[in-house]
């Protein structure tokens, strides 16, 4: 608590919240623009982060990651296509308030459940986290090569409609990992003699190609459906239309309250992401309401149940990685690389070791949350303005960045190539349905997974019936088949509901992508 | 709201600049030497965090950052007990802002060792040592055996025990003591000393090497036997980093001695403070790497 105390201190300076402004900012920016993702945003702003402290440096990122989820409200409401697959839910009332001449209140509302949601989450954070990692200790290789066994299965088999691409993803993620030095022997593998490849694919450039360079190609392949969408809605002429009254306030913080709980549950869980949280929490608020006939035509009560859902997803999201260093998702995923290179390993030892990093950590993104609130109020109208931005614009501009991050990342050429072969990659994964969120965290936990795996096998001395002195282990195996099991029962229901979920939150020609959580 | 491209494009100018503003900010590469340094320092680790290396480098770089005024980000590389790390040094630019700590036999021992790692004493720059420590086999305090010769009785009535091997070094041993006395042993590759106290205290191995992090469970853990050699925590940097800046790095390493953090940090993990400056490290490093060439080649280890 002390730390956390002498973490807002630290926190408090001008030079540090103009940098969590600027994440924020550009998260807003980023997430209220069709097709620009807070993993692509968090992705191509790493290398921009180099020559800040550590302490801001993640501070910008995570309010990037925060400030797109907020941000892809914008778009929701007024053109009716979420700047992210987790506003879809806030589409199904928004863009019908917005009709009716009340997207300012919307937007208003959309904001204050995020900020709200948001903070009470990165609470939640702050208060689960460590007591947590204090548990992540008594877990050895043996445990800790199932429990990552475990998560991959149950994120392959949860992102995406089909459970073998999902599993095919991860595997390859695991496989694209193993190249570079063998790190007990030091003997190159799979590198072909490019001694660039010695250290290993680097996760900048990949995720930058995959998430960035693949989606802008997409997108070009339908730019004149998304300029053609850009349609101009007036404003109401009551001034209540355009602000959120005391009795909005009463019939929406129930489903603001729940959102979050909904969402900082779902956060928690690995793989399931933040659309299942904003549909989740919106179809409670719908069957718990008198009025559940009325919902899709305008309901503030869903915007605020959706977005609340959607941005408490995002914190909740670290509690495995910084207590486990697993990650659940993919800003997550993206995020290791970013703590690492500036000194922090997530993990159970970071909270030992760095206690007042960490606080610092958790007062910026609290101060995050408020500055949300600040740029959203006063950016709104300039976001409006912002998601009108042809394509044609938007796409090379986001190219160039894409460059800059991943030349950045070694200051070498090469690393535009790795970043050009995942983008192509990235392109058909999207195409043929490869969920590349189970790809990148297949990526990421790779190497550890081989070498608990290793250990394991030393630890065994080669013998599976010694798994029995291990139950954790067990435990957690067993688990894996079960999920495995279930979800291939499930899936094909789930196929269906999403895509009759797709077809009602956007009316529009846009696709609606698959959750890059 | 109207339609009106030139607006928009403007709009858009300025969401990239905000972008382009943190890139702006940024000093090229290979900045003059005289203002150094002038951005964050990347202070690379070759053990996962947790461990001895891992503990006394937390401890430099917080004296560093405050000699030189500009933070100083420990980043862990771990593999091959410290070759992972010394590959991404040596391959990083020469102008000190990617500096690596660790143990010098790096460089003296490994490359007889390992044959994928061909370094050189000549193929970096140093900036000074700053500790001294000796290895130690560390066990469980309820362990059977109190000597090595106890451990190779035991060892012998309980083929297929496991042993934590950090390094190219740590495995040899045990190689050689199996070897030569006919035991069975699974070596279990751990990637710090983090990992490696986790392993004695979780009893999922009998027995390590350790660079002294060990001493700080004096209720748990005990040691069997100690190197008489010395291990000497040193800073190396890329060939052809500028005299003046190893300079500055020597001299804010030699604060750390006097240091009452620093010094505290050191003791819990029983690790003697022994400075020397940039020209004593270089050569120290070369005259190390000398006496073990003969050692190796008389006793006839080939590096694989």
């Amino acid at each position: 608590m002390e730390h956390l105390i002498a973490g807002f201190a630290n926190v408090l300076t001008p030079a540090t919240l103009i940098w969590v402004a600027i994440g924020v900012g550009l998260g807003y920016t980023l997430g209220a623009m069709p097709g620009l993702g807070k993993a692509t945003g968090v992705a191509i702003a790493i290398p921009l982060t180099f020559y800040l402290e550590p302490v801001v440096a993640i501070a910008t990122l995570i309010g990037i990651a925060k400030g797109s989820t907020a941000g892809s409200a914008v778009s929701a409401i007024l053109l009716n296509t979420p700047g992210e697959p987790s506003s879809a839910a806030t589409a199904l009332d928004g863009y019908p308030l917005a009709r009716q001449g009340k997207a300012q209140k919307a937007l208003k509302m959309a904001l204050f459940a995020s900020v709200i949601g948001d903070f009470l989450a990165t609470l939640l954070l702050i208060a689960l986290a460590a007591p947590l990692a204090a548990y992540a200790l008594l877990i050895g290789p043996v445990e800790l090569c199932a429990i990552l066994f475990f998560s991959l299965t149950f994120i392959g088999g949860l992102a995406g409609g089909s459970m073998i691409k999902g599993l095919i993803a991860g595997a390859l993620g695991v496989f694209f990992a193993t190249v570079g030095l063998e790190l007990e022997t030091f003997i190159p593998r799979m590198t072909f003699g490019a001694l660039e490849l010695d250290e290993g694919i680097s996760l900048i450039p990949m995720a930058i190609g995959m998430l960035a360079v693949a989606e802008m190609a997409v997108q070009a392949g339908k730019m004149r459906e998304l300029d053609s969408a850009a349609a101009g809605i007036a404003d109401g002429s009551d001034p209540d239309d355009r602000r959120v009254t005391s009795s909005d306030w009463r019939r929406c913080l129930p489903a603001i309250g729940r959102g979050t709980a909904i969402g900082s549950v779902v956060g928690i869980l690995p793989g399931l992401g933040a659309s299942v949280g904003s549909f989740f929490s919106y179809g409670v608020t719908q069957r718990l309401s008198k009025t559940p006939e009325a919902y899709g035509t305008g309901m503030l009560e869903g915007v605020a149940a959706s977005e609340s859902a959607d941005n408490a997803v995002v914190p909740s999201s670290f509690v495995p990685l910084f207590a486990l260093g697993i990650p659940g998702s993919v800003v997550a995923a993206i995020l290791i690389a970013a703590l690492i290179m500036h000194g922090l390993t997530p993990g159970p030892r970071m909270f030992t070791q760095q206690p007042q990093m960490v606080a610092d950590i958790y007062a910026a993104m609290l101060a995050a949350s408020l500055i949300m609130l600040g740029i959203g109020l006063v950016g709104q109208k300039f976001f409006a303005l912002v998601i009108r931005v042809p394509m044609r614009l938007i796409i090379p501009v986001v190219l160039f960045l894409c460059c800059i991050g991943a030349y950045m990342d070694s200051n070498s050429i090469f690393s535009i190539y790795v970043m050009l072969f995942f983008a192509v990659l990235g392109y058909f994964s999207r195409k043929l349905g490869f969920s590349f969120v189970t790809f990148l965290i297949g990526f990421v936990i790779g190497p550890n997974l081989e070498l608990t795996f290793r250990q394991s096998l030393q630890i065994l001395n080669h013998d599976p019936t010694r798994l029995a002195g291990h139950p954790v282990a067990v435990a957690f195996l067993v688990l894996t088949v079960l999920t495995v099991v279930g979800i291939a029962f499930s899936n094909s229901r789930r196929a269906v509901r999403e895509s009759l979920a797709a077809r009602a939150a956007t009316s529009n020609p846009r696709k609606l992508e698959e959750e890059p959580r | 709201m109207t339609d009106i491209p030139k607006r928009h494009a403007l709009q858009v100018m300025l969401a990239a600049t905000l972008g382009l503003a943190m890139a702006g900010l940024t000093p090229a590469a290979g900045w003059a030497d005289e203002t150094y340094p002038t951005r964050p320092i990347t202070l690379l680790i070759g053990y996962a965090a947790g461990g001895q290396t891992d503990l006394v480098g937390r401890g430099v770089a917080r004296v560093l950052s405050n000699e030189l005024g500009v933070p100083v980000n420990v980043v862990n590389r771990p593999g091959s007990g410290g070759l992972v790390a010394t590959q991404v040094l040596q391959r990083a630019q020469p102008d000190g802002y990617t500096v690596l700590l660790q143990g010098h036999s790096v460089i003296n021992a490994d490359p007889f060792l390992v044959a994928q790692a061909d370094f050189k004493p000549d193929d970096f720059e140093y900036a000074g040592m700053i500790t001294a420590f000796q290895l130690s086999l560390a066990t469980q305090k309820d362990a059977p055996f109190d000597t090595i010769a106890e451990f190779v009785e035991w060892a012998r009535d309980n083929p297929g025990f496991t042993y934590g091997s950090l390094s190219p070094l740590a495995r040899l041993y045990m190689e050689e003591i199996a070897e030569a006395e006919g035991l069975q042993a699974n070596i279990l590759p751990l990637q710090g000393g983090g990992d490696m106290i986790n392993a004695l205290l979780g009893r999922q191995v009998v027995l390590a090497w350790s660079g002294g992090i060990h001493y700080r469970y004096p209720d748990e853990l005990k040691s069997i036997a100690t190197t008489t050699t010395y291990q000497r925590t040193t800073l190396i940097l890329p060939k052809g980093t500028p005299r003046p800046i190893l300079e500055r790095l020597s001299d804010a390493l030699a604060t750390a001695q006097d240091d009452e953090d620093f010094k505290r940090v050191t003791d819990s993990a029983d690790v003697p403070i022994f400075y020397m400056n940039l020209d004593e490290a270089a050569e120290e490093v070369r005259h190390s790497y000398a006496a073990n060439m003969e050692i190796f080649e008389a006793a006839g280890i080939e590096s694989r």
